[in-house]
């Protein structure tokens, strides 16, 4: 009996600590809620993950708190795009690439509010001024004042802070210089030395006259009109012409033409360079140049599109002048336009595009036997899952100095160091593993050089300014204060990155903004600023919205 | 007569789970998270380019006319096109199957003669130092990683002594004018050592440890120990009785391996950069390429299934006691 009142007792006693707990705290609708910041698996991207359990502890210092939740990219990248009223903060990388040395594919597509619905402006960012110099930067030909108003641009994100930017990384990647002539090995701005100027220019100096290089993943398809994935993308480079292609310094120079003359803002015209020749020995010429361009307005080739989707005319003026009509002033359009499509021989693609038009494929599906290009390089042979073999053009306007350039398929990244380090690969085109362990394989090794360079591409964690706590631009600056970017650098990328403040990479000095707003490592600051804005916080430590300020999720 | 009608209701069983194992595989790849278009998202990726996508890749047909049609493809043998390459999946499977069954028979063949020969070894000198060190052997080797003994085998066969080479299945550069003769060179043997032996030396452990018991329980038989009271050689006795009745649960454990084998050992493929199946597959799980992950795994279960039934009708020839009628 006793026992029993004695049980009573103490359930009583709890019930009411815990009524009482719940009647004299806050309230709780007015607490923030658990926040889920989004990553890919370690095994997929070990950095991206740890940044990220870096990143969830430091914002819990301010209160809120945060769970990692770790998601496949198919099923990532799946939630954020077609769910985006759903996640809160997820990590995302933009990867580098030659035409992002023009800041103007970022500057668009990333923070237009156009893109917000359904492109890449998944974080939902939305800004009129900011929108009005994004479109103004497109059309402004006149480089200084399109300068300032990217410059412009980079300030807005800095203190909008849709994102949080983390880094830069460094692209490195090594190379047998008992092999290769280092004078002759040429390192881009923003992309480092695995680049088109270095495989059309480097020199063999021994006997070994093929470049043996490595990537990790399959090839999709070896196709001028269809952009796959990343690895197919050097190959098309060899394989196919362009009129432009952006050059070391990151700038657009003529290649294919031998020069290209605005006539006013609109029109364009280029002379194509002479004596030309495709793979299967006919010639280049000026209406193979204008097929190129005019293919990609039709139906059959949908990634090209965006492309060309400001082109009104194309004329051909004489057997090698062509004169563009744009429908309206397009500053990028020598890198986003000139430098990105590949010219095709009309006589192999025209009747190959009519018969696709009357099936439900388009060209993407369609895979040339011997992929027929005028480039640099020639296809010889594509070896799935194992190696894809080109041969130089010796009559090529640039002949390359090498032979053959030969891509090994090797997804076990140690592998492919040992492959370097015993001769049996002599390029490193790839190397995702740890950059310390590469680092000290060149040092033991005098036969190797190494190359590091700063991305074009970066790191970031996105946050969806659609949902509270993110639409408010206060709660977003706190976080960014938060970011320990320094220790993320030191620890997760040991030194092998920069810290990044901007979409625009510091390695592209013309467009880079050096003077944006810096957000210092600083909890205290955060936390001030939060209590500024109405912020409070509850017995407990957790973060409570400004009074009046409810959570509505949709 | 009793076996033909054996042999039909199996058949009609076989291609019952055939159909089950199709409608999972089907709904598997659809139910789970994810989208095989978010491998185009890019800065420059339109909804109007996903539309088309959708289009192209049936995705925009509900569920179950995706169903039915991809049915009645299956039945006429056609896969339709990868997500991902875009070349029909027949191909895509066709590309790397020949080197993923040279592989993959080989260590198997390779690891089933030794196995059968070391278990049968083992049984015979019970016992003695013969077993006191082959047995942790056998089982070291077969709970090793692969991974891990592949990366070892590399590093010293490879990169320390240079014997073979460190990837791949044929020379950089190297131009064969058929698959057949691209598989009978010099050149891909010497690629494929490697590979096949540390994948044998995993392979190995069943077969020998399943036929040294099944030799312990064979040689306490009264068969055994009439043809000892008959005086017969130890090695005959061994070889001819012991051993041949043994093999049985081997015979059925090969058949198995070879259905395995079919699907390609993905770390194996992985470390040696060999263009097998296993990463086509695994690539195509994860990138939600259904076509491709479909057609394999019917295929894998084509084989596994009637692998099976392959052992059941082994069993008859080597050991008249089993019998296909009801009991």
């Amino acid at each position: 009996m006793a026992r029993n009142w004695f049980r009573i007792t103490v359930v009583t006693l709890v019930l009411a600590l815990a009524l009482g707990a719940v009647a004299t705290g806050q309230s709780p609708d007015r607490r923030v809620r658990e926040l889920i910041m989004l990553t890919r698996p370690q095994a997929v991207d070990a950095r991206e993950f740890e940044m990220a359990r870096f990143l969830a502890p430091e914002f819990e210092k301010l209160g809120v708190k945060v769970t990692v939740r770790v998601m496949p990219w198919e099923q990532m990248a799946d939630y954020v795009w077609y769910s985006r009223d759903k996640w809160d903060m997820t990590m995302w990388q933009m990867v580098g690439r030659p035409e992002r040395s023009d800041p103007d594919e970022f500057a668009m597509n990333l923070f237009h509010s156009s893109t917000a619905v359904n492109g890449y402006n998944f974080v939902g960012y939305q800004n009129r001024t900011y929108d009005n110099i994004a479109l103004a930067q497109r059309i402004k030909t006149d480089l200084k004042s399109r300068q300032q108003l990217i410059r412009e641009a980079q300030k807005i994100i800095a203190r909008d802070v849709p994102y949080v930017f983390l880094v830069f990384p460094q692209s490195t990647y090594a190379y047998n210089n008992t092999v290769w002539d280092p004078k002759t090995v040429i390192e881009q701005t923003g992309l480092g030395i695995k680049n088109f100027w270095t495989f059309d220019q480097a020199r063999p100096l021994s006997g070994q006259q093929d470049m043996i290089l490595n990537t990790n993943d399959t090839l999709q398809a070896i196709n001028p009109l269809y952009i796959s994935g990343a690895a197919d993308s050097w190959v098309t480079e060899l394989i196919w012409d362009r009129l432009f292609r952006v050059g070391a310094d990151g700038l657009p120079r003529p290649w294919a033409a031998e020069k290209a003359d605005w006539v006013d803002s609109v029109t364009l015209d280029v002379t194509l360079r002479r004596g030309m020749k495709w793979h299967d020995g006919k010639p280049v010429t000026a209406d193979d140049v204008i097929f190129s361009f005019t293919a990609p307005m039709g139906d059959e080739v949908p990634m090209y599109k965006p492309f060309v989707r400001n082109i009104d005319k194309i004329e051909k003026r004489s057997d090698t002048v062509i004169r563009f009509v744009l429908k309206e002033p397009y500053a990028p359009f020598l890198i986003a336009s000139l430098s990105k499509l590949n010219i095709i021989p009309k006589h192999i693609w025209e009747p190959v595009l009519a018969d696709l038009a009357k099936k439900p494929e388009n060209a993407e599906s369609y895979q040339e036997a011997t992929p027929i290009g005028s480039g640099p390089f020639k296809f010889v042979q594509w070896k799935k899952s194992e190696e894809v073999v080109l041969e130089a053009v010796p009559d090529h306007f640039a002949a390359p100095k090498m032979k053959r350039w030969i891509l090994r398929i090797i997804p076990n990244v140690e592998a492919s160091l040992g492959g370097l380090r015993q001769g049996q690969l002599n390029f490193l085109g790839n190397y995702s593993g740890d950059p310390e362990i590469l680092d000290k394989l060149v040092k033991e090794n005098r036969s190797l050089t190494l190359v590091s360079t700063m991305d074009v591409g970066m790191r970031f964690l996105a946050f969806n300014l659609r949902r509270p706590p993110f639409d408010d631009v206060v709660f977003r600056q706190a976080l960014n204060m938060a970011t320990n970017k320094k220790a993320i650098r030191s620890v997760v990328w040991k030194g092998y990155a920069a810290i990044a403040d901007s979409f625009v990479s510091p390695a592209l000095e013309f467009w880079y903004n050096p003077e944006l707003p810096k957000w210092e490592y600083n909890i205290r600051a955060a936390r001030d600023a939060l209590a500024k804005a109405g912020y409070t916080w509850d017995r407990e430590g957790r973060l409570l919205y400004p009074a009046g300020k409810t959570e509505t999720l949709k | 007569m009793k076996r033909a009608t054996f042999i039909l209701s199996r058949l009609g069983q076989t291609l019952l789970v055939l159909l089950v194992v199709a409608t999972l595989l089907f709904l598997i790849f659809r139910l789970m998270p994810g989208n095989p278009l978010v491998a185009y998202l890019d800065p420059t990726f339109t909804e109007e380019m996903a539309q088309q996508l959708r289009r192209q890749f049936g995705l925009d047909q509900p569920l179950h006319t995706q169903y039915f049609a991809f049915l009645r493809n299956v039945i006429r043998g056609q896969f339709g096109n990868s997500f991902f390459t875009r070349e029909p999946v027949n191909q895509v499977i066709w590309n790397v199957l020949p080197n993923t069954l040279v592989l993959t028979l080989a260590s198997l063949i390779l690891a089933y003669i030794v196995g059968v020969l070391g278990g049968a070894l083992l049984a015979a000198r019970r016992g003695s130092w013969v077993e006191h060190w082959g047995i942790p052997t056998v089982l070291a080797t077969r709970a090793a990683p692969e991974f891990w003994v592949g990366m070892l085998a590399l590093a010293i066969f490879s990169f320390s002594l240079n014997w073979f080479p460190f990837g791949g299945a044929t020379s950089p550069g190297s131009v064969f004018p058929s698959m057949w003769a691209q598989i009978l060179s010099l050149d891909f043997l010497h690629h494929l050592a490697l590979p096949a032996f540390t994948l044998a030396l995993y392979l190995q452990g069943l077969p020998t440890l399943l036929m040294r018991n099944s030799m312990l329980e064979v040689m306490d038989e009264d068969f055994i120990t009439f043809a000892r009271m008959r005086g017969l050689p130890e090695r005959t006795i061994i070889l001819r009785h012991a051993a041949r009745n043994a093999l049985l649960p081997v015979v059925t454990a090969f058949a198995l391996g070879i259905g395995y084998s079919i699907g390609g050992n993905v770390i194996i493929e992985t470390v040696f950069s060999w263009p097998g199946l296993g990463r086509t597959l695994v690539r195509a799980v994860a990138a939600k390429d259904y076509p491709v992950a479909q057609a394999a795994f019917l295929m894998i279960a084509v084989v596994m299934i009637g692998m099976n039934f392959v052992a059941d009708l082994f069993y008859s020839l080597l050991d008249p006691r089993v019998s296909h009628e009801r009991r």
